[in-house]
Formats: C-alpha cells, sequence, structure tokens
C-alpha cells in the first residue's frame, strides 16, 4: 500500500481560497477555515499533552478542565483557544462567535409502540386530516366538508389516549371551525391567566424558558449595580422570584433591581414580586406598563438592562405586525441582553397544507409530552385546552387574527441580526444547569440541544422551544428615529 | 508516558489526513474532560459538545430519515433512514414516508441494516452527526437499503447487557414489519452493523438471533470493541498513540461491564475463558475491519479466528496504517475501499 496511502479525491477544498471552511468537517458539525487547520491540529496536541501531563502528576482532566466553560463546540478553532487559556485555570474570556445560519429541517417522530392495528386507523386519519387540508388550500370545500365527516367516523377507532389519536381530534376540530366560518371563541384574560399558569405547571417547557433565560441575563449583569429587567409579557411575574433570588446570593451583594412588567393587571403581581424582594434583600422597584406600551418604558442612565421576551415575538409577524418597529424600539433602548424564547417550529408558511402539516406533527409531538411527563390529571387536561387554542389558532385564523406565527430559531437568527443584533452564545454551563434540572423534574424522554449557541428542549430529539440571548452590534446605528410609537401586542 | 505521546505525534500526522486528525483529536480531547476517576461520566458536557442533526423527512442527496420510539419504557429511539419515496402530486414529504412505513412487502429485494453508532458504549447517539451521514450513506452504497440507527442505553449509566437488551428489541421489531420484507419470498433481508461498541453489540445481537432462529444475512464489524484481561501486543505498542491510550480503554469497559466484573467476561472477550460456544449455532457471515493502527487490533484478530474455529465464515479485511476513525471523512483509500467491500458483502448475501 506504501507509506502515504491516502491520495485526497478531488473536492472543492484543493483549489478553495484561505478563507472557505473545509467541506468535510462542516459536514460532520465542526466549521474550521482550511486555512486554520493547522493551528487547531496544533492546539489539540498541546492541549493533549497538557492533559496527559497533568494526569501523570497526579491532576486528573476532570480537575483540570472543571472550571472550563465551553461555547459553541461546533467553531473548533475558538473552542481549544478558549480551553487553552482556561487550562490551568487563569484567566477566562468568555468568547462569543458568530455563526452562519442552518435551515431548520423538517423532522417528526412517531410512536412505534403505537403502530399496530390501532394505528393503521391513526395513520389513516393523519392522511385524511392532510388530505383535507389541501382541499381546503385549493378551496374545495364541498371536498373538505365530505372528509371531515368520513374522519369522524374514523375517531371512535382510534385510541385517543394518547400521541396523533388526541392531538388529531384537536385539529379536526379546527379545520370544522375553519370551512363552517364559525367565529373565534371570546377569550378572557382571566381564562388566559389560568391556562396559562395550568400549562406552566403540566410541563417543563415553560420553566426550562424561564430557567435558561434567566441564567443568560444573571451571567450578563455581573458587576453591574444597578439593573433594570423589562418583560415584554409578564403574567404572573412566574419567571422573576428565581432571578431575584439568585441575585440576593450574588457574591458581594445584590444589585438594585428594577422590574418592569408589560401586560394587563401587573400591579398585584408587581406588588407580591416587591415583597419577595424585601424578604430577601433585594433593593427592588417595580413599574407597570399596559399591555402594547413598550414605547413608554424608559431607562435610566448607568443601569444595565435585560430585555425579556417568553413567546412574544411570534405574535408581531403578520403582515401588518409591528415586529420591526419593536425590535428597533428594544435596540433603543439600548439592552445590556436580550433573552428570546420561541416554540422552535415553522407555523407561519404562507401555504395553509404545509402550516397545517407542521402544526399537525409538532403538537403531536407534544401532546406527546404531555401524556408520557404525567403530570396530575387537572394540570394536563387545562394545559391542552391552552394548547388546543394555539393550534385553532394556527388553523381556523389569516391576517391580523392570526398571531401564533411560530417560526424556527433558525429564521429569527436572521431576523435578528438584519435588526442589529447580535448572538450571545449560551454555554456549557446553562445546559449542565438546565439538564440536571430536567433530570430532577421531568420524565425521561426530554432532552436539552446545543445548537449554533442556543439552547433547546427536546422531546425525543424534536425540539419544542428554543432559547436564545442577544445583544446590539457595536456598529449598528442607534438612531432616534421619530415615527410611530403605537403597538398592537 | 506524556514523552511517548510527543514523538508519535509526528507519526499520525503522515497517515492520516489533517482534517481527520483534527476530528478524532477533537474527540480524543473532548472525551478526557468526561470520564471521571470514580467511573461516573459528565454526561450534560457530553450531550453539550456532541454534533447532531435532527431528522429528516425531506429528502438530502435521495435518503430521508425519521425518529421512531420502538419502547416507552427504555426511551429506545431508532432513526430510520430510506431511499426518497416518490411523491405522488401535492403529496408533502410526510405523507410520503408515512405510506412507506404502511407499504406491503416489496417483491424488489432490499436489505435493512441495523446499525449499531460506536463511542465505546458511552458516546454519542442516532443524531450525532457523524453517524447520521455514515447511516445515509450506507443507503445509497447498498443500492436503496433501509438503515435503521438503534439508540441503545449507554454506559456508565446503564450497564451491559442493556445496550444489547435494546439491539434485540429493535431486531424483534424489524422482524414484526411488512414494510422491511421483500422479494417473492417476502423476507426480511437484514444485516447486523456497528463499528466500535456498536461492532461488540452487533456480536452479541447475532448470538441471540442466532439462538431464536432470526436469520441474520450478514454482520459487518467496523473496528468492533471486544478485549481482554492480558495485555496484547498491538495494546502495548501502541498505547497512547494514534489516539487512544490504554488507560481509556479500560476505563470504559469498566463502565460497561457489571460491577465486579473483569475484562474476560464473555461480554468483551466472546471467545476467551468465559465465552459461549458458536459452533452448533447458525451464526451469520461476517465481514470484519480492522485498522492495523488500532490498538485493540489483536483483539479483533482474535475474534475473527475465534469464529473460524467455531466454523463461521468470516473475511477479514485488514487496512495497513488505518487509524480508528478513518470511515468518518471520505478522505482516504481507507474510506473508499471499505464501503466498496461492504457494499459487495451486502449485495452478494
Amino acid at each position: 500500500m506504501g507509506r502515504n496511502p491516502y491520495h485526497p479525491k478531488p473536492t472543492d477544498e484543493d483549489s478553495s481560497s484561505a478563507s472557505e471552511t473545509d467541506t468535510l468537517l462542516a459536514g460532520v458539525g465542526y466549521t474550521v477555515r482550511s486555512s486554520d487547520l493547522h493551528h487547531v491540529a496544533d492546539r489539540l496536541e498541546k492541549l493533549d499533552s497538557t492533559i496527559i501531563a497533568a494526569a501523570a502528576s497526579g491532576v486528573p482532566p476532570e480537575f483540570l478542565c472543571s472550571s472550563a466553560i465551553h461555547y459553541n463546540p461546533s467553531d473548533l478553532a475558538s473552542w481549544i483557544d478558549s480551553l487553552l487559556t482556561e487550562v490551568p485555570p487563569h484567566s477566562s474570556p468568555s468568547l462569543w462567535t458568530d455563526a452562519t445560519c442552518l435551515p431548520p429541517p423538517s423532522s417528526f417522530s412517531i410512536d412505534a409502540h403505537r403502530l399496530g392495528k390501532e394505528e393503521d386507523a391513526g395513520i389513516r386519519l393523519v392522511h385524511l386530516l392532510m388530505t383535507c387540508a389541501d382541499s381546503i388550500q385549493r378551496d374545495d370545500l364541498v371536498l373538505a366538508r365530505s372528509l371531515i365527516d368520513e374522519m369522524r367516523l374514523l375517531l371512535p377507532l382510534i385510541g385517543v389516549g394518547y400521541g396523533i389519536g388526541k392531538v388529531s381530534i384537536f385539529f379536526l376540530d379546527a379545520l370544522d371551525r375553519r370551512i363552517s366560518f364559525l367565529p373565534q371563541p371570546t377569550k378572557t384574560v382571566l381564562e388566559d391567566e389560568i391556562l396559562y399558569s395550568h400549562f406552566y405547571e403540566a410541563c417543563p417547557n415553560l420553566k426550562f424558558a424561564h430557567f435558561t433565560a434567566n441564567q443568560a441575563i444573571l451571567e450578563a449583569f455581573n458587576g453591574c449595580d444597578r439593573v433594570h429587567v423589562i418583560d415584554l409579557s409578564l403574567m404572573h411575574g412566574l419567571q422573576w422570584p428565581a432571578l431575584i433570588q439568585a441575585l440576593a446570593l450574588r457574591p458581594g451583594g445584590p444589585p438594585a433591581l428594577r422590574l418592569t412588567g408589560i401586560g394587563p393587571k401587573t400591579a398585584k403581581v408587581g406588588l407580591r414580586l416587591a415583597e419577595f424582594a424585601r424578604s430577601v434583600g433585594v433593593p427592588f422597584t417595580f413599574q407597570a406598563v399596559a399591555a402594547g406600551r413598550l414605547d413608554s418604558v424608559r431607562v435610566k442612565p448607568g443601569e444595565a438592562v435585560a430585555i425579556n421576551s417568553v413567546l412574544q415575538l411570534h405574535l408581531l409577524l403578520s403582515e401588518t405586525g409591528p415586529i420591526d418597529s419593536v425590535l428597533t424600539l428594544i435596540r433603543e433602548l439600548r439592552p445590556k441582553i436580550l433573552t428570546v424564547v420561541e416554540q422552535d417550529a415553522d407555523h407561519n408558511k404562507p401555504a395553509f397544507l404545509d402550516r397545517f402539516t407542521e402544526a399537525l406533527f409538532y403538537y403531536s409531538t407534544l401532546f406527546d409530552s404531555l401524556a408520557a411527563g404525567g403530570g396530575d390529571g387537572g394540570c394536563s387536561a387545562a394545559a391542552e385546552v391552552y394548547l388546543q387554542r394555539e393550534i385553532c389558532n394556527i388553523v381556523c385564523c389569516e391576517g391580523s387574527e392570526r398571531v401564533e406565527r411560530h417560526e424556527p430559531m433558525g429564521r429569527w437568527r436572521v431576523r435578528l441580526g438584519r435588526a442589529g443584533f447580535e448572538p450571545m452564545h449560551l454555554g456549557s454551563n446553562a445546559f449542565r444547569q438546565a439538564s440536571m434540572l430536567l433530570k430532577l423534574f421531568s420524565s425521561e424522554g426530554y432532552g436539552v440541544e446545543e445548537v449554533e449557541g442556543c439552547l433547546s428542549l427536546s422531546w425525543h430529539g424534536r425540539s419544542l422551544i428554543s432559547a436564545s440571548a442577544w445583544r446590539a452590534r457595536a456598529d449598528s446605528a442607534v438612531a432616534l428615529v421619530a415615527r410611530h410609537r403605537y403597538i398592537i401586542l | 508516558m506524556a514523552g511517548s505521546n510527543e514523538v508519535y505525534a509526528n507519526e499520525s500526522r503522515t497517515v492520516v489526513p489533517l482534517n481527520t486528525r483534527v476530528l478524532i483529536h477533537n474527540f480524543k480531547v473532548s472525551y478526557s474532560m468526561l470520564r471521571r476517576q470514580d467511573g461516573s461520566f459528565d454526561r450534560h458536557l457530553s450531550e453539550y459538545l456532541e454534533r447532531k442533526v435532527p431528522a429528516n423527512a425531506k429528502p438530502v442527496h435521495g435518503v430521508v430519515s425519521l425518529d421512531l420510539l420502538l419502547d416507552r419504557s427504555t426511551n429506545l429511539l431508532v432513526r430510520i433512514y430510506l431511499p426518497a419515496p416518490t411523491v405522488t402530486g401535492n403529496e408533502l414529504p410526510q405523507q410520503a414516508l408515512l405510506s412507506a412505513l404502511q407499504r406491503p412487502p416489496s417483491p424488489n429485494p432490499f436489505p435493512v441494516i441495523i446499525f449499531f453508532h460506536g463511542g465505546s458504549f458511552a458516546h454519542s447517539s442516532i443524531n450525532t452527526t457523524i453517524y447520521d451521514i455514515l447511516c445515509r450513506r450506507f443507503v445509497t452504497l447498498c443500492g436503496g437499503a433501509v438503515v435503521i440507527s438503534v439508540n441503545y442505553r449507554r454506559s456508565p449509566e446503564f450497564r451491559c447487557p442493556c445496550a444489547y437488551d435494546d439491539g434485540w428489541t429493535a431486531l424483534k421489531w424489524a422482524s414484526s414489519q411488512p414494510w422491511l420484507r421483500s422479494g417473492e419470498d417476502a423476507k426480511l433481508r437484514v444485516f447486523l452493523a456497528g463499528d466500535s461498541s456498536g461492532g461488540n453489540i452487533a456480536h452479541h445481537v447475532a448470538v441471540r438471533a442466532a439462538e431464536s432462529g432470526i436469520h441474520i444475512s450478514g454482520n459487518i464489524l467496523l473496528n468492533p470493541l471486544f478485549g481482554g484481561n492480558e495485555r496484547t501486543e498491538s495494546e502495548l505498542e501502541l498505547d497512547g498513540k494514534y489516539f487512544v491510550a490504554l488507560g481509556d480503554r479500560d476505563w470504559y469497559w469498566k463502565a460497561f461491564l457489571p460491577e465486579g466484573a473483569d475484562r474476560d467476561h464473555p461480554a468483551c472477550n466472546p471467545f476467551g475463558p468465559n465465552g459461549v460456544k458458536l459452533d452448533e449455532l447458525p451464526f451469520p457471515k461476517s465481514l470484519l475491519v480492522v485498522a492495523s493502527l488500532d490498538l485493540t487490533k489483536d483483539w479483533q484478530l482474535a475474534y475473527a479466528e475465534g469464529l473460524r474455529n467455531s466454523g463461521h465464515e468470516v473475511n477479514v479485511i485488514f487496512r495497513e496504517e488505518a487509524t480508528v476513525g478513518f470511515y468518518f471523512l471520505p478522505n482516504t483509500n481507507h474510506y473508499y475501499e471499505v464501503m466498496e467491500e461492504i457494499r459487495s458483502f451486502v449485495n452478494s448475501n
């Protein structure tokens, strides 16, 4: 065979310029510029030797590297460089790197355990649902109606206990509503709040969102004496006791915390949070701001600002929606960090059938996780209603009425980039803590994934909800444009 | 020990392409941060560092994939890869995929490859990118195979025989699916395949299959993980060179084997002093790929010997100057020639 048995097959790398990435490594998940390969290889060797030498002298890798926080493992060059500065532990600068966008694939998982006679009916029902959606897209409402009738006949044959069966009923009902032109059921703020808190209890999704955002905010507030958190939708303020607690325990003492809560009826929540903050010794003031009035929020000079958006931004994405002006407003508040948590799903596709199908498989996974989660019966049922409303909105509504316009994290990355934000990568410590919490409080099947600095909660490998952190790019002009400051949220 | 690593760093530079070296060395370095002295494993950091890719119902180079939950009690997931089904009219990819799962046996025979990823029983999952790529390759390599990648439970959280049980569950499931059968006789034409620990699992699942009357068309073992109490020549000679150290191997065995067991346990050393006799069993033919710079090569060659002595056919592909992990990147003769061997093995059986 000879001393050097390999001959590179002709690939792009042979004629690539120095700034191009190695395509083979990119294919397996690592971004390394071809011109950096030697450097990275040398650094890996150096770290390896350091680890081996330390182990030989009695310091195993687990102690040598224990304080290291890892960021964006795909970027091997910066990962290895940052490790080498942390090992042995001396200065540990955190490295934020920009990353390229990946197109979101369309994926779903099915519970094969249910595959059998019962699931033949279930799969048939799924086919019919998609065919019905297709007929609606083509405006053939007569066919749609007859398919709905046929599907209702199938329902008794399917185990509607959980999985695709249960969620199919909700989609079937939604399709029925759509072609019957029934108006949307009226919602009250009280109902919203009750359903939200049951959803919060029934599964780890919102807890994951809150926890991950808090972790990022806490780190961003390091060394700041006066901090201001602006929550785009306060609800019950469930996210904040944990942050207040963490700030109270901060080495060196807590900062003075200002919380601005946007939404209906936030004053009572603010009072409760103020009491809690007082009880743990965190200087605290609360500002209530009416829903949709982000424009009336004021920041004080010298305070570090965190803006928190949990499942809010997608509501602004309709054709006439104010997403751009809201993002501009956010940037003008000069936040140190913007935390964004969104459903990781593509429910804003223009074509109805595409949207319908994506939603069918996403909510099927979500309902499966709810059912297997084994939360107490009461919470699960209300959580299902909470989700059913989202389904109805996605399937039945159009135009400005359709607010559940979920988009995958990849598209948010582009949009936020265009609006003048750059990503702050969530690191391995946030990952580890989220992962540990999941293990303690939730059923097997949940996982945490890291993709390009964002963390997402997944159920059997399918990403459900994604958390990310951002800051305004230094070069983006913060122009105070005199424009309409009126937003509908 | 620290010194010898220096000397042989030069060696790997000349036999391994640069990007492969970066890849495998990255694994070595990051894995070393995960193994703890007390036998525990930093699973959270491991999951964080792993590069993963989700299943995709949309064809990528003609292959689609989807994840199935086979067993809720053990959370056993598999990822199924198949040639992109023909989409009729306005059908969405998901619809076409669902239809494919409900097909009756196909008249045209196709192979089914049940694949067990490597990682020394502790690392990697079905959605780890290097393995997703490999499985996709197998689909097209074997002219439209269905590949089933098994997300077996890993050590140290789950010791032997959990991984074997999971492999067995996947095989039984595959045998129950009409859409996986093909040919005039509507048979399941299944191969068991795996690299590193996956190769070890493939062997043990094949034994169970042989004992239970499920016919396996062949075993494909890529650098399979075997060992024993004895230190072989290759282990001593290659220790610490070419990305693998003996101490690390020991750690993984200790994490996988039942508490208190040593490396002559039959899981680790199937033809050793505690081995099970395979002579009477209808054990499948094997294709065994051995890399000359893999420190466990002596155990792999001993495994081949053991198969032959039991009267079973094994084709050993011995790659001179190949290291572990040569099959991750398509940039060497080793890669292309071994893929060709796999293709012809599957097609002729």
